[in-house]
């Protein structure tokens, strides 16, 4: 290896990053915008949804339980009501969007750990409003479980580990935890900060395109030497991004940052080595630039979205996937992100993932040389 | 003296199209060697082998005393290349493009700045060196591509019709260039499409479906074909056409635009006939006179003649 050669092949990219607009902005400006555009339509905020209630069971579980449904700005309590003549008249009028029942045997049931017994009747002709308030209700419902009765419980003296978590198998499409923007952005960043692979992607097809890889191969150059010399200049680019987005994520969507950023900065490095070389990696066999965008899409970008877990739990996914999304380098450092923001953990925790994609890496890199030969054909 | 590019049996199939088919070639060093051929004949394709760009599907190859198939990255710093359609680095300049190849190169820096103002002043670019490359003519960025493959100074230069798509001044400035290199010792080897160029050249291949027709020196190529060139400028060159075409002696009508190129046995003789045969059906001649024969006229003669006897085969 020579650090001429790879230092030469690195300065050219970098001008050419430098002097082309579209180039630039995509690897500069679109993780923003992606981080942007997913925070704010994947985190829909429908506030003061009103909903009627009709509680059957009238104990003070359940009087708890309505008030930490309707407490904060996203659902509003409009009527305590008495019967389910009064719900249809409701929502016939359009005055509230969704109506909640509690059973009789409400509190009963819940403490047995018989499940959460209540029904939720949604508006049909609003139901963005009315998925709205199930989902938010799902979602609170099982934090209170999880939450009020695991300390009755504890006072009544049951152990907590015979508890088991509640699953309300409602699900939408994306996020579909309903997570709040603190649980989800951390993982968004680690989707958006993996743009620069696109990009190394498409600088190989673009050069096969244009001829000068011919030319580049007619020259001394080593295999490894060139696709090296290719990816520095993502990576550093990259590492810009990773400063400025969790600056966004802090200062813009006010997420907490309780880790350290010596410690964040250091893994997304090793995570732009990791995916930049899938990237390498799409280029090498790619023949045309749209050929490289679409397999891009297909191995960076879908898997990002479906396996890396940021919108699906991978524990629920088929086998076959799950293995998929460890090979994926978005997989493990969507850990990272999410450890390192929120908890605040690191490194004692951290070190198998960035082990993994430190792995992948040189996997992928060794592939990426082992096949690119300086042959046109 | 030993050659310095031998092929044997040097074959290249693209599935079953056999683009280089059997080809011997042996090139001296210092030769300026002309590849011409109608377009699809293999001279790419050839010229891609010798660069090492290309897998070797039959035959030997060496190339400044390496072989082509298992050292092909020795031959790299020995040779320049510029392919047919070379594309520079757009958004560098003229300075920028020559530094980074000279780079991997591995060209010292004392001499990567020696040589950057000798090749820019060479090639007559020195004025535009701070422009970049996709701002530069057509002529001005093929000299800039033949700079980039001169700056490691090269024995051998292999280049793919690096004047195609150039204006007639350029194309003159270029082989300028070329004729000094040749001078310098240089060996090259280039493609093109131009038979005035296949004239500059120390030796001519003429390659036809993949294989090497005639392979010998202009002068030698233009006597292989038969006898004398009349060039006459009629008013109605397709009326001419058919009633020279019928005229006993006349072996030969090739069109040139509005003009006509006749080869035949007895010029001084048949001039004056051929003359009156045109004015007696009444077609006006602007002009007539012998010329000497010249490499495109061989060129359209040998092609014809290769192309008749392939049909008399495929006939058979
Ligand atoms: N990469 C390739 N794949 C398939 N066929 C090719 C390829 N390159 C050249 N050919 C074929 O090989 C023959 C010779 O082409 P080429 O060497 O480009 O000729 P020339 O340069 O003389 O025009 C043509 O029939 C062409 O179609
Ligand atoms: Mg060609």
């Amino acid at each position: 290896m020579s650090f001429r050669h790879i230092w030469a092949i690195t300065r050219k990219e970098f001008h050419h990053i430098l002097r082309d607009r579209s180039t630039l902005f995509l690897v500069l400006i679109t993780p923003t915008a992606l981080l942007l555009l997913f925070a704010y339509a994947l985190t829909v905020d429908i506030q003061h949804v009103p909903i009627a209630v009709l509680d059957y069971d009238r104990s003070s579980l359940s009087r708890t339980f309505v008030q930490q449904i309707t407490a904060g700005e996203d659902i509003d309590l409009y009527a305590q009501v008495e019967t389910i003549g009064e719900i249809e008249d409701l929502l016939m009028k359009g005055e509230v969007k969704a109506a909640l029942i509690l059973s009789p045997n409400f509190s009963n049931d819940l403490l047995a750990l018989k499940g959460l017994p209540l029904q939720v009747i949604i508006d049909g002709t609003e139901p963005e409003s009315g998925v709205f308030a199930v989902d938010h209700i799902a979602w609170r419902a099982e934090e209170f479980v999880n939450q009020a009765v695991a300390g009755q419980l504890q006072a009544m003296g049951v152990p907590l580990d015979t508890l088991q978590p509640i699953d309300l198998r409602i699900r939408t499409w994306f996020n579909p935890d309903l997570k709040p923007r603190n649980d989800l952005i951390p993982g968004l960043i680690s989707m958006v900060l993996g743009m620069p692979a696109l990009s190394v992607a498409l600088t190989l097809a673009h050069e096969r395109e244009h001829g000068t890889l011919e030319q580049l191969m007619a020259t001394p150059i080593g295999r490894a030497e060139l696709l090296v010399g290719k990816m520095v200049p993502y990576i550093i680019v990259g590492l810009i991004n990773v400063v400025v987005i969790p600056i966004i994520a802090i200062l813009w969507f006010r997420i907490p940052f309780n880790g350290s950023f010596i410690l964040f900065f250091v893994l997304s490095a090793i995570f732009l080595f990791s995916i930049l070389s899938l990237g390498i990696i799409v280029g090498v066999f790619m023949p045309t630039q749209a050929a490289a965008l679409a397999l891009s899409f297909l191995v960076i970008f879908f898997p990002g979205f479906f396996l890396t877990g940021i919108f699906f739990p991978i524990a629920s996914m088929p086998e076959i996937m799950r293995l998929e999304a460890l090979g994926l380098p978005g997989t493990h450092y969507a850990v990272i992100t999410r450890g390192i923001f929120l908890p605040g953990v690191g490194l004692d925790v951290l070190w198998p993932y960035a082990i993994m994609m430190t792995g992948l890496g040189f996997a992928f890199t060794g592939v990426a040389a082992l096949f690119f030969k300086k042959k046109l054909g | 003296m030993s050659a310095i590019i031998e092929t044997s049996g040097l074959s290249r199939l693209f599935k079953q199209n056999r683009a280089v088919d059997n080809l011997d070639l042996e090139i001296q060093p210092g030769e300026l060697f002309g590849l011409v051929g109608p377009d699809g004949a293999g001279k790419t394709t050839t010229l891609r082998l010798l660069a090492g760009l290309l897998y070797v599907t039959e035959g030997s190859a060496s190339v400044a005393g390496f072989d082509l198939r298992t050292q092909p990255e020795s031959i790299k710093p020995q040779i320049g290349y510029m392919a047919q359609e070379f594309s520079l680095y757009a958004k560098l300049s003229v300075l920028e493009n020559l530094r980074f190849f000279a780079e991997l190169y591995n060209v010292s820096k004392t001499e990567q700045k020696e040589r950057t103002e000798r090749l820019l002043t060479f090639a007559g670019l020195t004025e535009f060196k701070e422009r970049r490359a996709v701002h530069l003519s057509g002529g001005m960025q093929k000299k800039l591509a033949l700079a980039c493959t001169l700056i490691h100074q090269p024995p051998i230069l292999l280049l793919d019709e690096p004047t195609t798509g150039v204006d007639p001044v350029s194309r003159r400035e270029f082989w300028n260039i070329l004729t000094e290199l040749h001078l310098e010792g240089t060996t090259i080897i280039v493609s093109t499409p131009y038979m005035d160029e296949a004239d500059r050249c120390s030796r001519v291949g003429l390659m036809y479906a993949g294989k090497l027709m005639v392979c010998d020196t202009p002068q030698n190529i233009r006597h292989q074909i038969e006898g004398e060139l009349i060039e006459i400028f009629p008013d109605n060159w397709q009326a001419a056409h058919q009633i020279v075409s019928t005229i006993p002696g006349v072996l030969e009508v090739q069109t040139y635009g509005e003009a006509l190129h006749l080869l035949v046995e007895d010029g001084e003789n048949q001039l004056p006939k051929i003359e009156t045969a045109l004015k007696q059906e009444g077609i006006h001649i602007n002009g007539a006179r012998l010329a000497p024969k010249r490499m495109e006229e061989a060129f359209i003669s040998l092609i014809r003649r290769i192309e008749s006897e392939a049909e008399e085969i495929a006939d058979e």
